[in-house]
């Protein structure tokens, strides 16, 4: 069964797949192109940390495609397909998840390749040190927990996901209030993003620095 | 006698406007049983929960004597299921596509899935997004078939079907029918295509199941009476008046149900006087029953 659902689940996501996992080797490698140009050590590890939003954000950006596109040929079909199929909901879920979790390794495999490549360069300032690996290990947690979050979310109903958008533009709206009526005395959505994305928050690891290249 | 399907009260809120209410059905073993109704009234909705693809408000559901929807993945190894409209997934071809719903069926038989792609002229390597209607409904009867399902359960098949398409599909749901002494539900509001493939009969109006009975008692015992002289009520008729349009002048038509020739005589000891019989055809008598069972609701 899970390879039935493996390969309907590939077959739906493998355009996706693919360009994201080029776009995701290409990163370090343009990384390195950019810093390649700076007079100091200093200059190339500032270089390089700029780039460092830019992997949080592939990660994030893979993970909610490959979990949308999980659910995205069943949502389709209003799920009857699915529903009719002689499995419990639970174990169809674990399936479908386990599919999407496959497709996230080609990815972070084209991410392993690129820093690889960018480590062997020989480009890189003496006193410095690349950290391939890290950095990939850091990309597929990161990846795997947005792909977990919006997993959840596509395969909840319409009025789940509606209830989500509504508690963030609550909060939004909550602290417009606070400043039209408070006068910016009162700062609700700072200790939020704080519990979230700092340490031990669900999604910290989004956070910090994403170093391809380090002292 | 035992039933394949069996519901008592079931009930479920749909919208605002629509539920299925007290819904008591029983679809025997071995039976066609035909599920007839006007578009929107229940019939897919009632369908989705013997299948447990919904949840009930109320009541119970039995379907090859477990209990829905809690046991629904047993149910469903047993059950092939054409839905209304083809909800395959659109990239795959249609040879994956029976390769991928193969795999979740035990009883499969991959050989009669190759003659039913024969008979059915189906193309395994054409896309399921890019199959007329028609494909696609044979497409789904092959897949409902292949399985080898103890009961099957048909959701509108061949609703917008060509008749040459919809010849194949019922063909192919007989000769399994005969071959196997499978249960069938099947649904429609063609009447006229279930009049020859049905024993049993349940007619569904507004989220209700309006009758149920043998296909044979739904032809021959719904009948059209034309009554003169009758007096305003009757007691201990031997026969269910459903309908009673007393028009303008002296003879009343009168829709009743279970009449037998013998029964003249009742209507002769309280006065009145049968003019004449008429039969019914089954789409007559489905129209007569779904205004009588408006008339009687309101």
């Amino acid at each position: 069964m899970f390879s039935a659902i493996l390969w309907s689940q590939w077959k739906a996501t493998r355009a996706l797949v693919l360009v994201v996992t080029v776009l995701v080797f290409a990163a370090p490698l343009f990384s390195l192109q950019v810093a390649y140009t700076a007079f100091s050590p200093v200059q190339f590890v500032s270089s390089m940390q700029s780039f460092g939003a830019l992997y949080s954000i592939m990660a994030a950006v893979a993970g909610l495609l490959v979990a949308l596109s999980a659910w995205r040929l069943d949502h389709a079909g209003h799920h009857v397909y699915a529903l009719a199929l002689p499995l419990s909901r639970a174990r169809y879920a674990a399936y479908r998840f386990t599919a999407g979790l496959v497709f996230l390794l080609p990815i972070a495999v084209g991410l392993l390749i690129g820093c690889l490549l960018v480590a062997i360069s020989g480009l890189i300032p003496d006193g410095l040190h690349a950290y391939p690996i890290a950095l990939t290990l850091r990309f597929t947690l990161a990846a795997l927990v947005a792909y977990a979050v919006f997993f959840a979310i596509s395969a909840a109903t319409n009025k789940t996901a509606g209830m989500i958008i509504g508690v963030i533009a609550s909060l939004f709206f909550a602290q417009y209030l606070l400043n039209v009526f408070a006068g910016n005395t009162y700062d609700i959505l700072e200790p939020t993003v704080n519990f979230i994305f700092v340490r031990p928050g669900i999604l910290s690891v989004f956070a910090g620095r994403w170093m391809l290249v380090d002292a | 006698m035992s039933h394949a399907i069996e519901t008592r009260n079931l009930r479920c809120r749909v919208a605002k406007s629509f539920e299925i209410s007290d819904l008591s059905m029983h679809v025997p073993h071995r039976a066609v049983y035909g599920f007839l109704g006007p578009n929107g009234s229940g019939k897919t909705t009632t369908i989705r929960l013997l299948l447990g693809l919904m949840k009930p408000t109320g009541g119970s559901v039995v379907v090859l004597g477990m209990p829905m929807p809690e046991r629904h993945a047993e149910v469903l190894a047993r059950t092939g299921y054409v839905p209304e409209r083809l909800h395959l997934y659109p990239s795959l071809t249609v040879g994956e596509a029976i390769r991928f719903h193969r795999q979740f069926y035990s009883t499969w038989d991959q050989a009669w899935a190759n003659e039913l792609m024969k008979q059915m002229q189906l193309e395994g390597d054409r896309r399921v997004g890019v199959l007329s209607k028609g494909e696609s409904g044979k497409l789904m009867m092959l897949l409902a078939l292949s399985q080898r399902p103890d009961l099957l359960v048909l959701d509108e098949p061949t609703d917008g079907l060509d008749p040459v398409v919809r010849r194949d599909i019922l063909a192919a749901l007989v000769e399994y029918v005969t071959d196997r002494e499978a249960t069938v539900l099947i649904s429609s509001h063609l009447v006229h295509e279930l009049e020859r493939i049905c024993d049993w009969v349940g007619l569904m109006d507004k989220g209700r199941l309006v009758a149920e009975m043998p296909m044979l008692e739904f032809k021959t015992g719904l009948k059209r009476l034309r009554v003169a002289s009758a007096p305003d009520s009757l007691s201990g008729a031997p026969f269910t008046l459903l309908v009673r349009d007393r028009g303008n002048g002296s003879v009343e038509q009168w829709l009743v149900r279970g009449w037998a020739p013998a029964m003249q005589t009742y209507l002769e000891s309280v006065g009145a006087s049968l003019r004449e019989v008429i039969d019914l055809d089954l789409e007559e008598g489905f129209v007569e029953m779904l205004r009588a069972s408006r008339q009687r609701t309101g």
